[in-house]
């Protein structure tokens, strides 16, 4: 891999929600010009490519890969094309951003790993929590060694997706995730997956429940994991049920424990304490509740700061993504990475349990 | 003639339904898979019950139609849902037209697509559209409207449809009385914002004679109308019917819009000079979006008056009698201001 000339042409195929994100991040990243946007809706595609100020759109993937010839393809469509388009891009000879979940199937996934490889080309998941400013913090405290060894790790997303008017669970239209064994939970495994991937390692068995418990299109609206892995264990969670919506990272130590919502910019840590053993707790409450309101007017500022927001993840890990691209370097999510979260997201799957 | 009704079972639908009845025209009804229509107690209306989004749904839904009316949109979720119903949706229902013999369209579009920021005194069908970039600081809905506008225009021309655009200001009616227009509740007070302001009010049922009217008109023919009812009613006696009429016990306080205007110019300011222009504040501190729910303007009814000789069948005390008469059975009267505050120049469903 070598450094690109006249910085790196982007395209985007798949104009809806999340594409945006990618677009708006595009458009802040120095030497990358986003050439193309793609949608089976032409509407959906013209409006974004005024939007982003992209200089052509298409309605067919494949034109837009011969005609204007990406140097890099963001798939962020329905996850089922996932894989179609991602090959054509492969093939076309271009590195593939792909959107979570990457594949329907662990056997597309690898299809499109050995391709990559075949051709040179990176492919790069997006695994977004994994670089939220509060997973890199707790991330280098683990490696500075003031943390300890990771036991355990506990994410649980909360997210409203059977209120009425969630378009995921329309009742008119079956939403794209619905396809996903495990249906729209499915679509956010990946995220649990790679935490748990980041803190404890490869997985060795999981077990999991799926239930629904209130009427809707979702075949699940609730699950649950134990995860056994190589550095210690994960309780994976996701609830349609529970609000206020909120992704809960807690990450256990021999001698520090950490909280996070990735939705906000919460992040508190809990130690253990030299001195008067009696005076910790009350110390370590001091200290917590100074996080908290550094952390309440952080998410505020966030909030009307008009960057990435919750995204900031996403945002962060384009950027290595592009510098790794520029750089000939190891990309930010690697696909020893990418096949080892997927083989974790497999597992969690209804029908992937002790997998 | 048979008409074609897109969001036929929502707040304007049904009485557009009604009114196309009235007028001896027969309706198909295409309303959602789910929706709930026994209530409406339709007669003689053929309904079919399919999603815009989804094109197999829509083979057959042309047969034997002269007139599209095209209502269904989306008021409320996110900037995508709404985007997808009122634009993929619309996409996917003319691409259905287009293998049809019908030839005629008449488009529910909205206020929300003018610019109204570059608007002096008064708005008619001659002031600009909103356009790149401001059009992506309004919100989802205006976003919306302007794009299923330009597809249905798009289309039109390719196909040689003759596309009658009407663009109602803020639908009234019993389902539905309040307006963002109004201003912003706060606990028990209303700040109402630009009191004496004049509101581009169309009640539903006036609004559903006028769509029922052009769907034959030869004068409609390719044109785009403004639909207001031309009645003087100002946001401060609107509120105060709206307050006796639901009970809603609001206190109402007047904020004149030079200040309300000053405070988000501030706020704007501030925001762009901390953020160098690319922070983001809450809808009603954005100015082109304050200024499309506030701006004291007048709206002209003189197109729909000349061109279609059209009068509105019911005055504006007729109106509220239509509207808030119904109060005295308490279980109906609690219109859920919270509810519908986001839904504010909603054409259907």
């Amino acid at each position: 891999m070598h450094a690109l000339e006249n910085g790196v042409r982007a395209a985007l195929v798949g104009a809806g929600q999340i594409a945006r994100q990618h677009l708006a991040c595009l458009r802040e990243l120095p030497g990358v010009e986003t050439v193309a946007v793609c949608d089976v809706s032409a509407a959906t595609a013209q409006s974004a490519a005024e939007r982003f100020s992209v200089p052509s759109w298409f309605t067919d993937h494949r034109s837009m890969l011969a005609e204007v010839s990406p140097d890099v393809v963001h798939v962020t469509t329905p996850p089922h094309v996932h894989y179609a388009v991602a090959l054509d891009a492969l093939d076309a000879g271009a590195h593939v951003v792909l959107e979570k979940p990457a594949t329907e199937t662990l056997a597309e996934l690898e299809t499109l790993l050995r391709r990559a490889g075949e051709t040179g080309k990176l492919l790069v998941e997006n695994q977004n929590y994994l670089f939220n400013r509060a997973t890199r913090e707790i991330a280098a405290r683990i490696e500075s060694g003031e943390f300890g060894a990771v036991i355990h790790v506990e994410v649980f997303i909360c997210l409203g997706i059977t209120a009425p008017g969630n378009p995921i669970a329309d009742p008119n239209l079956p939403h794209a995730t619905l396809r996903l064994a495990g249906g729209a939970i499915a679509d956010f495994l990946t995220h649990l997956a790679s935490l748990a991937h980041f803190f404890v390692g490869p997985h060795r068995t999981a077990h999991t429940i799926w239930a629904k418990r209130s009427p809707s299109p979702l075949p699940y609206d609730e699950f649950r994991a134990l995860v056994d892995a190589e550095r210690g264990t994960a309780v994976l969670g996701f609830s349609a049920a529970t609000q206020p919506d909120a992704v809960w990272l807690r990450v256990y130590g021999e001698r520090m424990q950490a909280v996070a919502n990735l939705f906000e910019t919460r992040l508190t840590f809990d130690r253990v304490r030299g001195g008067i053993k009696a005076m910790r707790p009350t110390l370590s409450l001091l200290e917590e509740s100074r996080a908290l309101r550094r952390a309440a007017f952080g998410t505020l500022w966030r909030k009307l700061s008009g960057g990435p927001g919750t995204y900031e993840g996403l945002w962060d890990l384009l950027a290595r993504t592009y510098r790794a691209i520029e750089g000939g370097t190891e990309p930010p999510v690697p696909p020893s990475q990418v096949l080892a979260v997927n083989r974790l997201v497999a597992a969690l799957k209804p029908d992937g349990s002790r997998a | 003639m048979k008409v074609l009704v897109t969001g036929a079972n929502g707040f304007l639908g049904r009485h557009v339904v009604a009114a196309l009845l009235r007028r001896g025209h027969e309706v198909r009804a295409l309303v959602r898979p789910t929706a709930r229509i026994e209530c409406l107690g339709w007669s003689g209306v053929e309904v079919l019950r399919a999603d815009l989004r989804s094109p197999g749904d829509l083979a057959g839904a042309f047969a034997g139609v002269d007139t599209l009316v095209h209502l269904a949109a989306v008021a409320i979720g996110g900037e995508d849902a709404q985007f997808s119903a009122a634009v993929v949706g619309t996409e996917r229902l003319l691409e259905a037209m287009a293998r049809s013999a019908t030839r005629r369209i008449v488009l529910a579009s909205s206020f929300s697509v003018y610019d109204w920021s570059k608007v002096r005194t008064e708005l008619d069908e001659s002031s600009p559209m909103v356009a790149a970039p401001e059009l992506y600081q309004r919100d989802g809905y205006a976003i919306a409207k302007v794009w299923q506008e330009r597809v249905a225009r798009c289309l039109a021309e390719r196909h040689g449809w003759e596309l009658v655009v009407l663009r109602p200001g803020f639908i009234w009616g019993r389902e539905r009385a309040y307006l963002a227009g109004l201003g912003q509740a706060v606990g028990r007070a209303h700040l109402t914002i630009s009191p004496r302001t004049r509101l581009p009010l169309t009640h539903v049922e006036n609004c559903a004679d006028l769509f029922a009217r052009v769907v034959d008109h030869p004068r409609a023919a390719c044109e785009t109308f403004n639909v207001v009812d031309g009645h003087d009613a100002r946001t401060w006696h609107y509120l105060g019917d709206y307050v006796r009429g639901t009970g809603a016990g609001w206190l109402r306080i007047p904020v004149p819009y030079c200040l309300a205007r000053g405070v988000v110019a501030l706020a704007d300011r501030i925001s762009k000079l901390i953020f160098r222009g690319k922070g983001k504040l809450p809808g009603l501190l954005v100015p082109s979006c304050f200024e499309a729910r506030f701006k004291p303007l007048r709206f002209s009814s003189l197109k729909i008056r000349q061109a279609l000789d059209w009068q509105p069948p019911f005055t504006y005390a007729e109106c509220r009698q239509r509207t808030y008469g119904w109060s005295a059975r308490p279980c109906e009267s609690k219109v859920a201001p919270a509810a519908t505050r986001a839904a504010t120049y909603v054409e259907a469903q």
